[in-house]
């Protein structure tokens, strides 16, 4: 497994109480602690904690900090890794402009 | 919690606000939710509160809910970001702005301050709204929300008074005396819950819970779209919620899908817009075709959007009842209780409806009267 495999699923983490000031949502700038003390306020889905600390409602929708978050979640409740789904993902899959949306369907003017 | 006096089925802003206002008067409540707190209709809405949709109860349950929602924003460990924004229309055309000046009329003889804007003063207001409009109508009491940490403040709220919140629950059936006049215990997926009161406040789902107790309860699922933009500076919108003025008709059920634009941004800086209205079951996929006519509309009264980034798009579930007014009621079951039907008004009149569920089951004075909101007004229909 390589060594970027081991830090983010199964091996060895930084993800430890001594790290409370790390960031784990990057785009939302949300914190290890901010996170372990919406589990403790009884969060146990990804989703749940993204309600209660915006981790995961940024530009990137959690790409980035989706796999840690399950696997901050499955060490603070006991869960098996795999066991804890991911987030809900939604469309676009990334960011696109509006004016790209409106455009989506150019023959339906008019029915609004 | 072995034998709550009350069961409050669904963990939405009704059924929190229910079990906050509940546990204040030292009920045992136990509140369950089959899904996680604030997982449906109440985290998949924009979070304003709309001071002015007639008819005047509604009006009245709106005001009275705002001042509840500023007690709370004290009482609550959580910031849910309550602001006094007011909100804005706008009247698309030059000739709209007859029709919102009668509609500011009737507004101001319920009670709702109002003042009608000119083009020339809405886009002193508003400098990035297209110069084509006819102007609009600023609402000063309106304001906004996060409508995910308020119903999770509740929920935590409650459960610091005592309440037992169980979320992953659901409801199977619904326990009833033996001469089936009153509530004996809730059946749920862990376990049997007896209670001499229960509250449906399960959203969408309250008909089949009405169901279980052999009574109808006329609401449906009616589906809006969302999408949410990068956190952008706040100057692009002055007011924080801006509405066109084609949102009243879209709230009429006639049409099968109805869009409107709306146009909100939160305390976090992301621009929330809406919004549409379709009947199409429990479906809860993003209709493309929809969120395709809300970002034109948007657009429309906003061409500066059309470059901004939209990050997430999704869709969820309003509590939709035949005559647009929420249903707060007992039932003829004794002890069965409903609070729903609240459509696109959950979140504005979350508190009162809560309060009012307390006081019809501790049996005190009502705060309003309830009489038009109650479940009967259906069944002499049939």
């Amino acid at each position: 497994m390589s060594k970027q495999k081991q830090r983010t699923y199964e091996g060895e983490s930084d993800i430890s109480v001594e790290n409370a000031d790390m960031i784990i949502c990057r785009c939302q700038e949300v914190t290890l602690k901010e996170i372990v003390q919406a589990i403790a306020e009884g969060a146990t889905t990804v989703n749940e904690i993204k309600r209660r600390t915006r981790a995961g409602m940024g530009l990137c929708q959690g790409k980035s900090c989706s796999i840690l978050v399950r696997k901050i979640l499955a060490e603070h409740t006991g869960q098996k890794f795999a066991k804890v789904m991911p987030g809900t993902s939604r469309p676009p899959v990334r960011p696109i402009a509006l004016s790209t949306l409106a455009s989506l369907e150019d023959d339906t003017d008019g029915k609004s | 919690m072995a034998n709550p006096d009350v069961v409050i089925i669904g963990g939405g802003i009704i059924g929190c606000s229910c079990a906050y206002y509940l546990a204040k008067e030292s009920l045992k409540v136990a509140l369950v939710e089959k899904d996680s707190i604030c997982s449906e209709a109440s985290k998949s809405c924009q979070g304003h509160l709309f001071l002015w949709e007639l008819p005047a109860i509604n009006i009245k349950l709106a005001k009275a809910s705002k001042k509840l929602y500023e007690q709370l924003y004290n009482e609550l460990d959580i910031d849910f970001e309550l602001r006094s924004t007011g909100s804005m229309s706008i009247a698309e055309k030059p000739e709209d702005l007859g029709t919102l000046q009668q509609t500011l009329n009737e507004l101001r003889q319920a009670g709702v301050e109002c003042q009608l804007l000119d083009a020339k003063e809405f886009i002193k207001a508003e400098p990035n709204v297209a110069r084509d409009i006819g102007g609009g109508a600023f609402f000063p009491e309106d304001g906004q929300l996060n409508p995910l940490l308020t119903t999770i403040a509740l929920a935590q709220a409650a459960k610091k008074l005592g309440a037992d919140i169980r979320p992953f629950t659901e409801v199977t059936d619904i326990e009833l005396s033996a001469d089936k006049s009153s509530v004996v215990a809730v059946e749920t997926t862990k376990g049997k819950i007896s209670t001499k009161y229960v509250v449906n406040a399960a959203g969408v789902w309250s008909g089949q819970i009405g169901q279980m107790v052999g009574i109808n309860i006329p609401v449906v699922p009616r589906r809006g779209n969302l999408i949410v933009t990068e956190q952008v500076p706040d100057n692009i919108i002055n007011c924080q919620v801006i509405i066109a003025s084609g949102y009243l008709d879209s709230l009429k059920g006639e049409s099968k899908v109805a869009v409107a634009a709306n146009v909100q941004q939160t305390r976090e800086c992301n621009l929330l817009l809406g919004s549409s209205r379709e009947f199409t079951g429990f479906d809860k996929n993003v209709n493309p075709e929809v969120i395709s006519l809300i970002a034109k509309r948007c657009i429309r009264f906003f061409p500066v959007l059309a470059e901004l980034n939209t990050i997430r798009s999704w869709a969820g579930l309003r509590p939709y009842s035949p005559d647009m007014l929420p249903i707060i009621s007992s039932s003829p079951i004794e002890g069965f209780y409903v609070a729903s039907g609240h459509e696109g008004v959950g979140i504005t009149m979350g508190p009162i409806t809560g309060k009012l569920i307390t006081q019809l089951i501790t049996k005190q004075q009502l705060d309003l009267a309830v009489d038009q909101l109650s479940l009967e007004r259906f069944a002499e229909k049939q």
